[in-house]
């Protein structure tokens, strides 16, 4: 791994407990239930992706979850809510960083943020299948769910909520982007020092 | 509110457990998530509460702190009870109510998975309780040392977690007051229907980010100018100590190990 500068490893620092405090402020969406919650954290991550590098804006989405599993523990012991979230993150600000690399513009970004929620909602459809869906079962130790079960949870609540979540993050992001784009662009050219 | 922030679940008793090296406390968990697979049988199960009884006993942690983190889980721990009750069919019958039959290896079962799931949850709500979360990274920062040697970013990465740690409260004071400053210009951010309540959530963003901005640029000049270069070399201003008590624990622990192994079926 590269080494980090001081000026770097400070902005992930903060970004990150920006990441945390939006992160508690978490709330559910009414059909969806109540375990999938929507919060704006990964819009530090995204913009420490930007800012700064895309190690910063992983970086930030694992300081987020680690943080918050120290502060508040997980209801399995083991985290694996967390490291879905940190998946999740991940999944959504990797590729829309790196499109959004190529095309640079405001239409860029809102076709870079389509891109990252579809991805996002689409592997993490399929990681709950198959692993974290029965992660959960299996840490909660409840019997594993049936296999048709299974599938209708992903189709009816996971895939629609990643879609809502990415969608409703995009927007929020975009209407910041817009108002920060000078800013944005000002800090990431002197990230160098 | 505020207190919650800066220690998580951290409760201030003087106790041996709170007093014990991070690092100790961390080995024992993880160790401990290891072999309580190992449990099979009456006398082992018994082991392993008798050991965690016994640690929560020395951390002197009031029973309400403990209930109050273990609520929502007694829930599932109970329907995972039934549910193993209710599902298994292996053994023998010994009761049946209608159509029901409960099996005696169905009961067995049951209280032995509630009893893993509890006790797991027991003994890593007990790291968090009586450690501080700068501890547990400071800890953490010791023991992954190792890692060094693969180029893995061992100190960087502890110092990110010490200072988003540190920045917490922080920037929660300035989120509360942004927020206070931009509801003085008549942004409601707790009502008013979905669109608008998470259009509320701009002002409060923006301000936030730049002025982490600016804070994260001052606090990187102001470590360079003091002559930071990372971990090569650098005193600790949070020392850590190994006492007698860690040993002893390891040992303890340990010796449960061992106990596991000859004792299990």
């Amino acid at each position: 791994m590269k080494k980090l500068s001081v000026r770097v490893v400070v902005g992930i620092g903060m970004l990150s407990s920006i990441a945390y405090i939006l992160m508690l402020l978490n709330f559910p969406i009414p059909p969806f239930p109540n375990y999938l919650l929507i919060d704006f954290s990964d819009i530090p991550a995204l913009i420490a992706a930007i800012v700064l590098s895309p190690l910063a804006g992983i970086l930030v989405e694992f300081f987020k979850n680690v943080l918050n599993y120290f502060m508040t523990g997980s209801p399995t012991g083991v985290p694996i809510g967390h490291i879905a979230n940190f998946t999740a993150g991940i999944l959504f600000v990797l590729p829309t960083y790196y499109l959004f690399r190529k095309l640079k513009t405001r239409k860029g970004m809102t076709l870079s943020l389509i891109v990252g929620t579809v991805i996002m909602a689409v592997v993490m459809s399929i990681l709950n299948y198959y692993v974290i869906l029965p992660a959960y079962t299996f840490f909660l130790n409840t019997p594993a769910m049936s296999t048709p079960a299974t599938r209708k949870l992903v189709v009816t609540a996971i895939l629609p909520f990643n879609l809502v979540k990415g969608a409703i993050m995009s927007g929020i992001f975009m209407l910041i982007f817009i108002r920060l784009q000078k800013w944005i662009s000002k800090q990431s050219v002197i990230k160098g020092i | 509110m505020m207190e919650k922030m800066i220690f998580g679940r951290y409760v201030p008793v003087d106790s041996v457990v709170h007093r014990m090296d991070p690092r100790s406390k961390l080995m024992v968990i993880f160790l401990f998530v290891c072999i309580i697979f190992l449990a099979n049988n009456w006398i082992t199960y018994a082991l392993i509460a008798i050991y965690t009884l016994f640690m929560l006993g020395l951390s002197r942690i009031p029973g309400r702190f403990l209930y109050t983190g273990l609520k929502p889980i007694l829930w599932v721990v109970l329907f995972t009870l039934v549910l193993q009750i209710l599902f298994t069919k292996e053994g023998h019958v010994v009761v049946s109510i209608g159509s029901v039959k409960i099996y005696n290896e169905g009961i067995k079962q049951g209280i032995f998975i509630s009893l893993r799931f509890f006790f797991l949850i027991l003994m890593s709500s007990l790291l968090t309780l009586t450690t501080t979360p700068i501890e547990i990274t400071d800890g953490l920062e010791t023991l992954l040392h190792p890692l060094k040697k693969i180029h893995f970013p061992v100190h960087e990465m502890a110092l990110m977690m010490s200072i988003s740690l540190r920045f917490i409260p922080t920037l929660m004071e300035e989120t509360d007051k942004i927020m206070k400053a931009q509801m003085a210009r008549g942004v409601e951010f707790g009502s008013g229907p979905y669109k608008e309540r998470m259009k509320a959530v701009i002002p409060l963003l923006i301000p936030l980010f730049v002025s982490s901005f600016k804070r994260a640029e001052e606090l990187a000049i102001a470590m360079e100018a003091r002559g930071y270069r990372g971990g090569e070399g650098r005193t600790k201003y949070r020392q850590l100590y190994w006492r007698l008590a860690d040993s002893l624990q390891l040992v303890a622990l340990f010796g449960l190990t061992a106990l596991l192994f000859l004792l299990r079926s």
